[in-house]
């Protein structure tokens, strides 16, 4: 009985602290996504909510930040290290500064056509007001000349979202559909949280614009909760152009950190484009 | 008897025709950069990230004589010293697989 009514405790608690987990998103904002020739590529990156806007946290320099390559259809995918891109920055919320990072990624560095995964793996963050850790492995894919790449690739991170749709080449409309893996293997009827980017980065001041661009008529609408099926797989349709967020939280094989419950999470950015009129 | 061969034949073609419309359905693409040391680095490829690997790339001078020639690696790649004059380099995959990249546009 006393056993039941652990599981019981740790169930609910689990579940407490995904719900409560939910709505942070390791930021990963680069103008395009789908390059038509090699360029610098600006990238910032911020611990928020990106729904809301805020409230954004302090994030320390991640431990990895890099990309992962693929030239030619039967060569070996290449990893090359970003960090030494990566500058500190200032990030305003309201009165509050807040520790954020940007990277000027030179054209000579992503120059080659085909896709770029590129990938943080951030240091733990411990969040005071939810008494844990969250530490979010997150990607986004750039494609340079439209030339296909390893898009489709698993990178094998603890915590992962594998993309079976281009994640740079979508549709304002279309449907979006991955697969949640932890450390490789597919996570079935997990919890997949989805968030329109609403308040788009002001790069010039490094805040997120104060005017949303939607109104949300229901908080349901504002954090979309959708599942994995027996396969680890989801799809979601995006009905607005712009950056959708994806979030499977507390997927990662690590759940403890200094005593403290540790949630590792799979993010996954997906750029959303209207149809030329 | 001739009649079904005749027919067998025909069909086999038109599956043929078939498949390749659709190996077909992919599109070529192809860029050229500036190295900053004298040569440029041209690639190659095809949106379904299929390999480029053999296809041709010609230097022409702006008269379309022919001053290098080569043909993409494993790595969809190949190299050429930068001309001294006018020219443009051509990526040469077929009838309707042909792109032309001129060298004012390799930066």
């Amino acid at each position: 009985m006393l056993k039941k009514i652990k599981a019981l405790s740790i169930g609910i608690l689990l579940g407490i602290v995904s719900l409560s987990a939910s709505a942070h998103f390791v930021v990963m904002y680069t103008p395009q996504t789908a390059l038509l020739r090699a360029s610098d590529v600006p990238m910032h990156i911020v611990f928020t909510h990106v729904f809301a806007g805020g409230p954004t946290y302090d994030m320390e320099m991640p431990e990895r930040f890099y990309y992962t390559y693929q030239q030619g259809a039967f060569s070996f995918p290449e990893e090359v290290d970003l960090k030494p891109y990566l500058e500190e920055i200032e990030w305003h919320d309201g009165d509050r500064t807040l520790k954020a990072w940007r990277a000027d990624i030179p054209r000579d560095v992503m120059r080659s056509l085909g896709d770029y995964q590129i990938v943080i793996e951030p240091e733990p963050y411990w969040e005071e007001e939810e008494g844990l850790y969250i530490q979010q492995f997150s990607k986004v894919m750039v494609n340079v000349g439209g030339v296909g790449g390893n898009w489709l690739q698993s990178l094998g991170l603890p915590a992962e979202i594998q993309a079976l749709n281009k994640p740079y080449a979508n549709w304002t409309g279309g449907v979006f559909r991955g697969v949640v893996l932890s450390e490789g293997l597919p996570v079935p009827f997990t919890q997949v949280e989805v968030e329109y980017m609403n308040h788009p980065p002001n790069l010039d001041e490094n805040m997120f614009q104060e005017e949303p661009l939607i109104e949300a008529p229901h908080p349901s609408l504002e954090a979309i909760i959708i599942s994995t099926n027996e396969f680890g797989e989801f799809s979601f349709a995006m009905p607005k152009a712009g950056w959708w967020g994806f979030a499977a939280l507390t997927v990662g094989p690590e759940r403890e950190l200094n005593g403290e419950f540790l949630s590792q999470d799979a993010i996954l950015w997906v750029q959303a484009t209207d149809l030329p009129e | 008897m001739k009649t079904d061969k005749l027919s067998s034949l025909v069909f086999t073609c038109l599956l043929l025709a078939g498949f390749s419309g659709s190996i077909q359905a992919h599109t070529p693409l192809f860029d050229c950069f500036d190295n900053n040391d004298g040569t440029i680095t041209c690639e190659g490829g095809f949106t379904d990230g299929g390999s480029a690997q053999g296809i041709a790339v010609r230097v022409l001078d702006d008269q379309g004589r022919v001053l290098a020639q080569g043909e993409l690696d494993e790595r969809n790649s190949v190299d050429f010293d930068r001309p001294t004059v006018n020219f443009s380099v051509v990526f040469d995959a077929g009838d309707s697989h042909t792109i032309t990249i001129f060298g004012d546009d390799i930066y």
